[in-house]
């Protein structure tokens, strides 16, 4: 392509961005745009500097692989292994089924204990059909189960977990999840597929607990006055392919880490000033029940079969729920306006005892114990074939 | 997709590897403009057609601009080119903005009329790449530059997917010359591109994405009314990492193409040890400052019409070039801030015209530009004007008895980073990245290399988009 210049506009020019002086337009090795107002540019140039390219390339590969190996080598010896992200890629993945064809399956929501608690091997075993896992953790399920009530896909069984402090407060640590689900681009498709299969299962280091950032914010930093440093949520879990989720075996038997997880929580148990005041905290609440209510309804109306389970949690937790929204002005009017059956831990004997490392989530022996306790009582009391759901005994 | 994508290195492989095989030259580039297609679509695949239509509608006007005898139709050639591409920029990047200003002006008057919200989904890239073809048909309107001999090579330079959705914005003349003979990367090009890359990628994944952007979110993305030092760690934090974001991508889209064996041109010269705004300007977000100043500027009559012209040129210029970042009067805001910092530059050089700064205070005025320019940053990450005027009261210390918001961790952070950036830009002010690599030992450039690569590696990069995709 040929070009010419319009050399009015060159002299134009100078007053815009290039009245600067010329000895300092000189020192740049390269000119740019900048430097050449109003005409056609030229073919830029891009030289590459002289060095021994081949040779640097290869000694920056071999550094490159030593690192690595180094640092996979140091997170495996702290007792990570390669697992799959719980990302919302993951998430996409099961949440698709329900449209492809699989929308009469048992669908499980709810924060991190029915996703911790509820061992899909061991459901599958005695129902004869994988449930489909779509909890996500710190993250209530009430938008899921909008989402979900408004796919008239699906028509399958809804297990709701509740845990008191997310679902009642409407908390959403993974917000952006039903967003990212309807937005995925075909990139992020692939990409998730590429991670899955080239990186997670390979990898320990690869979990965003060992991220360079995170690592570095979780150093003991001095702290600010009046500012002090929040414990961050530690890795808690090992999730296979399908969301498929237990707890980790370094919460259960490492206790300098399980005492760290259990100093995280604690940290929300004594009051603060950034609590909501008692007021907007039932307000909050009832929203919650309210929104969910009409949800069921939704649900209901097309043949779902709802149910809400109440996993367990232990010692101070436990009464930290209990403070936060006791049973009777929460969970049984949740139950009372939604007309949809539920499973409370207290309410069974069978569900008691059970050993919870860091007081929220059930060691994965106990999970395995929680599932088939649970799937009894599902069959027994409330998901009979060809029957209709009951109220709980 | 995104530079910053498992997807992206898999995508980039595979072209790398086409590109290289022993085809004919224009099947090798009919393979780019398929891979570009792909690349485009990989976000969402409808929005391809724009990218045709502008491409059609351009090649279209620009034959008749030459083929045309009257000026008449000339202008007529030109103005179906304006016309179908900032209509498209205004349909899906304005819409909704005229919409709701509408209807905040009808409100004013006393109508209340509450338009239905549209969502309209806006188009990655629309704004690079409606002007990188608008400055084809400009150029040959302009007759600064014949048109394209072959559509194949016009079609590849709108779309050549490292600038296609970011930047650089490619002027025609810059890269079709590139595409009509055939091109081989030598394997130093290669390997120099791949290092450009694993730069590029190490200011977004790495300084950007992990170390500073939940310093600028904690601070413009809360209610929480910051104190001083939050606001201004909040606004430095932004300030490294617009810079890190954009000129990351930047950065990374040169090494793509040089693994190519194309060039493309720079389009950052370490902005933060500008002096003044007119030399800040040379040296933040060159493709478009230039484009702004060749195609609008100029246009609006430059400097040959008087002073009072020349600043209303201007300003017109900056404000235009601000809503051009978005739709959102904060925008309009910045651009106005910078317009009005260029028009006092002016007026200041024309009246101290002899004066020539020491040493020190050459660096003093330096840092002086840069502190405004964080001022003016305030205006582009707030997202409305109340939490603007938040932060820069936090700025000057107006907030007072306001809590802390940033622990410990972010404060060291950001300071280290924010400061090795400005250090480094001034060390850095008078050269380029090639002379100082240059004259570097192999064996540092090789550990400084892999170092890169590591820490880019295991930040684990969420694949956030680049901040300027939304432009």
């Amino acid at each position: 392509m040929r070009s010419s210049i319009s050399s009015s506009d060159v002299a134009a020019d100078a007053t815009f961005v290039h009245d600067a002086d010329a000895h300092e337009r000189a020192i740049h090795a390269r000119e740019t745009a900048s430097d050449r107002p109003g005409v056609a540019q030229p073919v830029p140039l891009r030289p590459v500097p002289k060095q021994p390219w081949a040779r640097i390339f290869v000694g920056m590969l071999v550094l490159f692989a030593l690192l690595l190996g180094g640092w996979e080598w140091y997170w495996r010896d702290f007792g990570a292994t390669p697992g799959y992200r719980n990302s919302f890629g993951l998430w996409a993945i099961q949440r698709r089924r329900i449209d492809a064809g699989e929308g009469k399956a048992t669908v499980i929501i709810g924060a991190s204990r029915v996703y911790f608690d509820i061992q899909l091997d061991l459901w599958e075993k005695l129902d004869g059909e994988r449930p489909i896992q779509l909890a996500f953790e710190g993250t209530s399920p009430l938008r899921f189960a909008e989402d979900l009530a408004d796919d008239p896909n699906f028509t399958g069984r809804l297990l709701i977990g509740i845990a008191p402090e997310v679902f009642f407060s409407g908390y959403g640590y993974r917000g952006g999840t039903l967003k990212y689900f309807r937005d995925e681009s075909p990139s992020q498709r692939v990409g998730q597929w590429l991670s899955m299969h080239l990186v997670e299962p390979f990898f320990a280091f690869y979990e965003p607990d060992y991220a360079l950032a995170t690592v570095v914010q979780r150093q003991p930093w001095p702290d600010r006055p009046g500012k002090p440093t929040r414990l961050d949520v530690r890795k808690l879990s090992v999730t296979d392919a399908d969301r498929n989720t237990h707890m980790w075996g370094k919460v259960e038997n490492d206790p300098d880490y399980r005492a760290l997880m259990r100093k995280v929580w604690s940290q929300d148990f004594a009051p603060s000033p950034d609590d909501p005041k008692p007021g907007e905290s039932d307000k909050k609440r009832d929203e919650q029940i309210d929104r969910m209510v009409k949800a069921v309804a939704k649900l209901r109306a097309r043949g779902v079969k709802v149910l809400f389970v109440r996993p367990p949690s232990a010692g101070p937790y436990l009464e930290h729920d209990n403070q936060l929204f006791p049973r009777a002005t929460s969970w049984d009017v949740l139950l009372a306006k939604s007309g949809a059956p539920g499973i409370h831990f207290e309410d069974y004997p069978e569900m008691q005892n059970y050993d919870l490392p860091e007081w929220s989530h059930l060691s994965y022996a106990d999970a395995k114990r929680f599932t088939t306790a649970l799937h009894a009582i599902v069959v027994r009391d409330f998901w009979q074939p060809e029957s209709n759901a009951t109220s709980p005994p | 997709m995104v530079f910053n994508s498992l997807t992206f290195v898999v995508f980039f492989a595979l072209v790398l590897g086409i590109h290289s095989l022993p085809l004919p030259w224009t099947t090798r580039k009919f393979n780019l403009l398929i891979a570009s297609y792909i690349f485009y679509s990989a976000w969402n695949p409808p929005f391809v057609m724009l990218l045709w239509i502008s491409t059609v509608v351009d090649w279209y006007a620009a034959q008749g601009l030459v083929k045309a005898r009257r000026e008449a139709a000339r202008h007529a050639w030109m103005l179906l080119s304006v016309v179908a591409n900032l209509g498209m920029l205004a349909y899906f990047k304005y819409g909704q903005f005229f919409v709701d200003n509408f209807s905040a002006l009808m409100a004013s008057l006393g109508v209340a009329w509450q338009p239905a919200h549209y969502d309209i989904v806006l188009p990655v890239g629309i704004s690079f790449y409606t002007f990188a073809t608008l400055s084809y048909t400009l150029d040959v309107y302009l007759r600064r530059a014949l048109p394209a001999r072959n559509f194949l090579d016009y079609a590849l330079f709108v779309t050549f997917f490292p600038h296609l959705v970011a930047g650089p914005i490619m002027r025609p003349t810059e890269l079709v010359p590139q595409f009509e003979q055939p091109r081989r990367a030598t394997g130093d090009q290669i390997r120099f591109g791949l290092a450009l890359m694993t730069i590029g990628l190490f200011n977004k994944i790495v300084l950007a994405d992990s170390f500073l952007s939940r310093a600028a979110e904690r601070i413009y993305d809360s209610d929480k009314v910051p104190g001083t030092v939050d606001a201004w760690i909040g606004t430095l934090a932004f300030s490294g990492q617009i810079f890190c974001d954009f000129a990351g991508y930047s950065t990374t889209a040169i090494g793509a193409a040089l693994c190519l064996g194309f060039a493309m041109p720079d389009n950052f010269r370490f902005p933060y040890a500008a002096v003044g705004f007119s030399d800040f300007w040379r040296r933040w977000h060159i493709t478009l400052s230039s484009w702004l100043r060749d195609y609008l500027y100029i246009p609006l009559g430059g400097n040959r019409h008087g002073p009072f012209r020349t600043y209303a040129a201007l300003l017109m210029t900056m404000l235009l070039g601000g809503l051009w970042h978005g739709a959102n009067w904060t925008f309009v805001a910045w651009g106005g801030l910078h317009g009005l910092y260029l028009a006092v530059e002016r007026v200041l050089r024309s009246r101290f015209s002899n004066y020539r700064p020491g040493p020190l205070m050459f660096v003093a005025l330096g840092l002086l530009t840069y502190l405004l320019i964080n001022l003016t940053w305030v205006f582009f990450r707030a997202k409305t004007f109340g939490k603007a005027w938040s932060v820069l009261s936090g700025m000057v210390g107006l907030n007072v008895g306001a809590k802390p918001i940033l622990e410990t961790y972010y404060l060291v952070v950001v300071s280290v980073i924010v400061a090795g950036i400005v250090i480094a830009h001034w060390l850095m002010r008078g050269r380029t990245l090639e002379s100082v690599i240059a004259r570097t030992p192999a064996a540092a450039v090789c550990v400084m290399w892999s170092l890169l690569a590591f820490a880019i590696v295991i930040a684990q990069g969420a694949g956030n988009a680049f901040i300027y995709f939304q432009f």
